[in-house]
């Protein structure tokens, strides 16, 4: 049996950031992932994150104010808060990492505009912020010495009374299931984007600690806030990111007019995500787009700046579209790629469950609410991965260990067994994952409607039985990525169903969750996060007020 | 589109005989799409036992390099309409110089471990500023180039010293040695040249310009290591061959305008090393049984005093340009 | 058909066989070779490490000689095309050039940007054309099987080799060999590295690759090999013995230079061509063409 006194799992940016905490806190600390640290998801992450450092005149009240305004007042304003406050430190301690942060002519960080926001307060690696940030941790990793179980998938989580105790996880390499212990868990295991199709999300991204939480009895929360993107490539989903609006880029329709103008007259471009989004959507529904697309124009930016701040995208677009982007506009269009609800934790990253905490986008602390800002993610990650931590280390260290039973891997290997003993006729997990992927993306996702959501439910319903019959080809032990496929399918539909619920439970339009047949925000209402628990019979709503301190519902324009 | 992905499949769990196959699968697959495209529809609608990494998508996160017609790549940049050979055929196997663990996953313990080799945290000398370390935009502009390093171990895949000689720290371990190097905020040069000077190090390498044809991020390893090389001289690491090499190389061309081969490798060995010059002898016996020598007398070539005239100005603009 | 020819360092030193061969297979062909005369060292990618504008400078000056000779360059070293056809990328940019020229003032010199720089591979492939070379041949090579064997430099980087207009480059050693009548013995290793640049620094995995690739092509069935670069000669070739040596194993694979293996299907006289004159004897590739041995 492995022991360990913290063990996070996932190793993106908030779990590698929880694992650095948790071991200079003294604890014997371990990561398990399902892939090698710097495959992680927080890789894709472009445009940068967000501090306000009061050194040069910036302000924390005034980040925190649009984060909870972006948040179309949802967030809760004490956790903004922290946010705000830790942002400069956790920026500048990243650098001191090594971070290779882009710089102004006098040498020190320099920053860059980014949606919902008066002020450049955005710190970028050209457009590889999240890919910088990571394998700077990871080198971090490698230098603290952390165990790190590389590869290894949790198929769940051990539970008794009542207390998370540890995970069982299938070493993918050997295919040995293993027990490891540990009085705190952490779960880092960000989003659940392939619960749609298509996605920005890598195809890793299946809300593994999400359904963990959930089924262990902690509740989820705010799961209907989807965020759409608004520029993602139209045949595979890839993310275009902000910072290419964030350098000057315009949005144009297909009559060549800068629609924005209509919609946010004042930020334009730059007003929140789900603001652009819906703003897109309605151009291209209304019939002024080009093939279902709107497109995004970066010629006048000049090839300077696209070769130097924008290198990744222009690489995407030339890869994918074969178009350069000093050249030609590219076709863009909204596209499924965060989710800002997620595990509900305290601004210590602790669940509702005993021992087991969350960071990061698996994480709802929330700083969010119903639509995140760009470049508060990055942010989110190390500041409140740091928190989990820290809280982690010490709950563990007033807690020790317990013996746990071997039989919790027995029980695993039986569900496994069961598995790789269907039948593989007919039916198949990419077919169910394709159908729910659909059935999300047409009916959950910038707008909504009480019908098409219901349609969603029902299909996740019907396709959960299917999913109880079906089977896996490969039988081996050894690399059975099929089998795993199919493990993270029974995450993603649990998941998904929980994002049907909170979507019908929310009669209003707030923040992504927009209702054409409930367009008004509704504050006397549903000012308030809906929890979701799981039971016998499906998901359970329950709600919570929203924490407010210096900042009361106003009517939001950008 | 009708094409056919040659795979080269491994499973470590069949009979020992039929571990090791080729296998034809024929997907329609659209005109667009990329090898990575490809391998997914196989995957999820033909043969789940076919077992690949891949997450992104979008050449960010380093999981589907392989080998695609012979040449490591990601599959997720390959696009198929580019690749097609005879009959529609795409060839695709496992990456190069690394265990197969099963179809096109490999094991990339070794690549990691070489990756640790070089110290790859950033070291910074004396007590941390309170806010950002200062340094120059240009500087941290370099360094992103090789920051884009996505560790996909395509470049290891296809080292040529790396086939050979496991011993190589390789192009990727050394890219990522680089950027410390390079970084103005570590305080560790010297003593990580030294470090990477040593065999396996830099001048192991053999220029063959593999990794830099394969790498899908355009990091240019090679490119790197050649700065390294020139960094530990610049340190005052001239003591291994392939220091001197590179120093009698330069004097030749400085002094005749070409490569005057006899003088490289004595002054490559040093005039005293005995052992070492014995040990061309049989060569240089049968060469001149053969005819087969370079003029004992070399001459400069014309106009030897515009080589030199050259030869000084750029030395001189790069030492004015390093300061 | 006329050239600025760049014969480079090695044809005139390591491998004395291959100028006279070069210069009786281009008259063969009516090719025209007007020698740049006082021309530098490329660099051999040596000197670039230690110094790259350094080397550029030097090409520069090799290709503003050629520009005033009216003539595009042929090289016969896989090697000195690598690195002459890496500096022509960066002497594109009209910048760097001037910086460049700004070194080549004092000589009297300017590069303008408009020489081609070919290696005697394409001008037989492209130029002359493998239809006029298949012509030309009165011995044809039949039955002699022929692995290829390119030198990285004229393999990689593909963009300043020009491949991405000339895809069929990835091809032209093979297509000659088919054209002079032989027989391809294809193998893994003929784009890989000799293991030359690393002789003197790290022997044992030098030795191991011209090991590799020897032994490898005679599994393909090879009875020699042909090759663009002296470079990878002088290893493949000349250290041939010690390789075996090394892998306890005898090897015995002849080592032609591309002018070499044409001009045998071309009837020239195996003196001229300098076959006597390798480390590993050319013997039986003689006996297998026909060839009286005096």
């Amino acid at each position: 049996m492995l022991q360990h006194d913290v063990l996070v799992v996932g190793a993106g940016l908030a779990g590698m950031r929880a694992a650095l905490a948790a071991k200079q806190a003294g604890a014997n600390v371990a990561i398990i992932s399902k892939v090698t640290p710097v495959r992680s998801h927080s890789n894709a992450a472009q445009g940068g994150i967000n501090a306000a450092l009061t050194d040069r005149g910036d302000d924390w009240k005034e980040h925190a104010y649009e984060t909870v305004k972006g948040s179309d007042y949802l967030g809760d304003q004490d956790a903004i808060e922290i946010l705000s406050q830790d942002a400069g430190r956790a920026v500048i301690e990243l650098e001191h990492m090594g971070v290779v942060f882009s710089r102004g002519p006098d040498g020190l960080l320099g920053t860059r505009r980014f949606g919902g926001q008066q002020r450049a307060r955005t710190f970028f690696v050209a457009d590889i912020t999240g890919q910088a940030m990571l394998h700077v941790l990871f080198e971090q990793l490698l230098k603290s010495g952390i165990t790190l179980y590389e590869e290894w998938f949790v198929t769940s989580l051990v539970m008794e009374d009542g207390q998370c105790r540890g995970v069982v996880a299938l070493e993918i390499k050997s295919g040995k299931l293993e027990l490891i212990t540990s009085p705190a868990v952490v779960l880092a295991t960000g989003g659940c984007g392939r619960i749609y199709e298509p996605s920005t999300n890598g195809l890793i991204v299946t809300g593994d600690g999400m359904a963990l939480a959930y089924k262990a009895g902690a509740p989820l929360m705010d799961m209907e806030m989807v965020q759409y993107h608004p520029t993602t490539l139209k045949q595979n989903g890839i993310l275009i990111t902000e910072a290419a609006r964030g350098e000057g880029g315009y949005l144009l329709n297909g009559k060549g007019e800068r629609f924005m103008d209509k919609y946010a007259p004042s930020m334009k471009e730059l007003a929140s995500r789900d603001v652009v989004s819906r703003s897109e959507q309605t151009e291209i529904n209304e019939g002024r787009g080009v093939n279902g697309c709107v497109l995004l124009d970066l010629r006048h930016l000049g090839r300077q700046v696209i070769e130097t701040k924008l290198a990744y995208i222009n690489e995407v677009a030339l890869d994918y579209l074969g178009i350069s982007l000093a050249e030609a506009p590219i076709p863009i269009r909204p596209g499924m790629h965060y989710m800002m609800g997620g595990i509900k934790t305290d601004v210590h990253g602790a669940t509702r469950v005993p021992g087991l905490y969350a960071a990061g986008e698996t994480a709802c602390v929330s700083v969010h609410g119903a639509n995140r800002l760009g470049a508060n993610s990055l942010l989110d990650t190390v500041v409140f991965g740091r928190r989990a931590g820290d809280a982690s280390a010490a709950y563990a260290k007033e807690r020790g260990h317990k013996n746990v039973s071997e039989a919790f891997v027995a029980d695993e290997e039986a569900r496994i067994k069961g598995i790789l003993a269907r039948s593989t006729d007919g039916d198949s997990v990419a077919k169910i994952r394709l159908e729910m992927g659909q059935v999300m993306n047409d009916n959950i996702s910038v707008f909504r409607h009480e019908e098409g959501m219901k349609k969603a439910q029902t299909t996740i319903r019907r396709l959960k039985e299917r999913y109880a019959r079906v089977g896996v080809q490969n039988k081996g032990k050894v690399f059975n990525t099929g089998l795993i496929f199919s493990l993270e399918l029974g995450y993603m539909l649990d998941v998904a169903e929980t994002i049907a619920a909170g979507a019908l439970a929310r009669k209003e339009s707030r923040g992504a969750h927009a209702r054409v047949d409930m367009p008004d925000r509704d504050d006397a209402n549903f000012l308030k996060h809906a929890l979701v628990f799981r039971t016998e019979s499906g998901p359970r709503i329950d709600w919570l007020p929203v924490t407010m301190t210096q900042w009361q519902p106003q009517k939001r324009v950008y | 589109m009708q094409i056919t992905l040659r795979v080269k499949r491994y499973n470590p769990e069949a009979p020992e005989e039929r571990r090791s196959w080729t296998q034809d699968y024929k997907v329609d697959v659209p005109e667009d799409s990329t090898v990575l495209d490809s391998l997914i529809q196989v995957r999820e609608y033909v043969d789940d036992s076919l077992s690949l990494r891949c997450s992104c998508r979008g050449a960010i996160c380093g999981s589907c390099a392989m080998r695609v017609n012979g040449h490591a790549a990601l599959g997720c940049k390959s696009k198929v309409q580019k690749l097609l050979g005879k009959d529609n055929v795409i060839a695709v196997e496992p990456m190069g110089n690394q265990p197969v663990i099963k179809d096109l996953v490999v094991d990339m313990t070794v690549f990691w471990d070489k990756i640790r080799q070089v110290q790859p945290w950033l070291q910074p000398q004396g007590p941390e500023p309170e806010a950002e370390y200062v340094a120059p935009n240009e500087a941290m502009q370099h360094l992103v180039g090789v920051m884009g390093c996505i560790m996909c171990g395509a470049c290891v895949s296809d080292c040529t010293v790396l086939e050979v000689d496991k011993n190589f720290i390789g192009p990727a371990a050394l890219a990522k040695a680089y950027r410390f190097v390079a970084d103005p905020r570590d305080g560790h040069a010297k003593d990580r040249l030294g470090l990477y000077n040593k065999a396996g190090g830099i001048w192991d390498c053999t220029r063959c310009f593999e990794c830099v044809q394969v790498c899908p991020k355009g990091v240019a390893p090679m490119d790197r290591i050649m700065a390294l090389r020139d960094q530990a001289i610049d340190a005052g690491f001239i003591g291994s061959y392939g220091a001197r090499h590179a120093e009698a190389f330069a004097s030749s061309v400085e002094h005749s305008g070409t490569v005057n081969e006899m003088s490289l490798v004595v002054n490559t060995f040093g005039m005293f090393n005995l052992p070492k010059l014995l040990g061309l002898l049989p060569l240089a016996i049968r060469a001149g049984y053969k005819r087969k020598m370079p003029p004992l007398f070399h001459k400069p070539v014309e106009g030897i005093a515009g080589v030199r005239r050259i030869f000084h100005k750029a030395e001189e603009q790069q030492k004015a340009a390093r300061g | 058909m006329k050239f600025a020819f760049y014969p480079g360092c090695v044809s005139r030193g390591g491998c004395p066989e291959l100028y006279p061969s070069v210069l009786a297979v281009a008259h063969r062909f009516g090719i025209e070779l007007d020698e740049i005369v006082g021309a530098s060292c490329t660099g051999a990618g040596v000197l670039q490490e230690k110094n790259r504008f350094l080397g550029d400078s030097l090409n520069a000056r090799t290709f503003a000689m050629a520009e005033r000779m009216g003539l595009p360059i042929m090289t016969i070293c896989s090697t000195c095309q690598g690195v002459m056809a890496q500096a022509h990328q960066r002497l594109r940019d009209e910048a760097y050039r001037a910086q460049v020229n700004e070194v080549l003032k004092e000589e009297g010199l300017e590069y303008k940007g408009t020489v081609e720089v070919k290696h005697m591979l394409w001008v037989l492939a492209e130029d002359i054309g493998v239809e006029e070379v298949r012509r030309k041949v009165v011995r044809p090579l039949s039955g002699l099987r022929v692995a290829p064997f390119y030198g990285c430099y004229i393999v990689r980087p593909s963009g300043p080799l020009g491949y991405d207009e000339h895809p069929e480059r990835a091809e032209s050693l093979e297509r000659v060999i088919e054209a002079v009548g032989a027989t391809v013995a294809d193998f893994p290793g003929k784009t890989r590295c000799c293991g030359f640049p690393i002789l003197t620094i790290n022997e044992p995995a030098s030795m191991r690759m011209v090991a590799k690739h020897t032994l490898e092509a005679k599994e393909h069935g090879a009875d020699c090999m042909v090759t663009p670069c002296p470079l990878c000669h002088l290893n493949l070739d000349g250290q041939q013995p010690k390789a075996a040596m090394a892998a306890s194993q005898d090897i015995d694979l002849p080592i032609l230079h591309l002018p070499q293996l044409v001009g045998l299907a071309l009837g020239l006289d195996s003196n001229v061509l300098g076959l006597g004159r390798h480390i590993q004897t050319t013997y039986s590739v003689l006996m297998k063409v026909g060839v009286q041995v005096h």
